[in-house]
């Protein structure tokens, strides 16, 4: 059980890691093929709209810092309860802060690799 | 033992399926049968249950619910939200549950749950975690000592 927890730690130091220095392919590979992410609440996105979704949110060059609250591992499976902050700009190059509490559900891959399968930032709300 | 459900399922062998509604009538009737060890047939043997305010798994698991069903609480629950992803899925349900406290005095309990689905090897779907998001899990006065 701690080795899962500390494989997932590892997970999302790489994922911040990944999304601060705005590398899609890297971020990407984070996500499960049938991953759905709901960016926008109540707008589920999966393929490649999720793909293009992240890659323009990228494009501005967010970060993100992360805490996670709760972690609850089973197997293969986990649910992850994750505060979160994400410095970016808005629609006119204003800097705006988002913030919330996500609900994320990762699947451990047969490579080991932790990888998204839900991302719900906004789960908690 | 006889089972009467309404929607059909085989108490050997549930399968939640991927469907949000046949998830919720199944679960409800499981709950609301008052058999722990039905219920706990609705998940997987290593998930995590936090029902009980702390997480719970495998006799544990059991064990609880049995001891908080026999007291035959009624659940009613919807849900608010599902999103599959392959073989998971997150389910987001709104529930209430009327139960007794130890002094036969009534007890209302209601919040949010986030529960996590997973499709096994054989094809069937059971819960793998739940998570109630109430600052004191279902039994509120249980765990508060």
């Amino acid at each position: 059980m701690s080795q899962l927890l500390e494989d997932l730690k590892i997970h999302n130091a790489q994922y911040v890691e990944a999304f601060n220095a705005g590398d899609f392919e890297a971020l990407d590979a984070f996500y499960t093929d049938e991953a759905v992410a709901v960016w926008e609440p109540g707008q589920p996105l999966t393929g490649q709209a999720r793909r293009d979704y992240q890659r323009e949110f990228l494009a501005s060059s967010p970060k993100i810092s992360t805490e996670t609250r709760q972690a609850f591992v089973t197997g293969d499976t986990a649910l992850l309860i994750v505060d979160w902050v994400i410095d970016t700009v808005d629609e006119d190059g204003e800097p705006e802060r988002l913030t919330g509490t996500g609900v994320d559900v990762l699947r451990r891959g047969e490579d080991g690799v932790w990888r998204y399968a839900v991302d719900d930032p906004y789960g908690q709300e | 033992m006889a089972f009467d459900f309404s929607t059909d399922f085989d108490p050997a062998h549930p399968d939640l399926t991927d469907d949000t509604w046949t998830q919720n009538e199944i679960f409800l009737q499981a709950f609301n049968s008052g058999d722990g060890t039905l219920f706990d047939s609705l998940y997987r043997q290593d998930a995590i249950s936090n029902f009980s305010g702390r997480p719970l798994t495998g006799a544990d698991r059991l064990a609880f619910f049995k001891e908080f069903l026999a007291a035959k609480p009624a659940l009613k629950a919807e849900v608010t939200h599902s999103y599959v992803a392959g073989d998971v899925a997150l389910v987001g349900v709104k529930y209430s549950i009327d139960t007794t406290g130890e002094n036969g005095e009534p007890v209302h309990l209601e919040g949010v749950c986030t529960d996590v689905l997973r499709r096994g090897a054989d094809g069937r779907w059971l819960m793998a975690i739940d998570r109630p998001v109430a600052a004191t899990g279902l039994v509120a006065e249980q765990s508060a000592s």
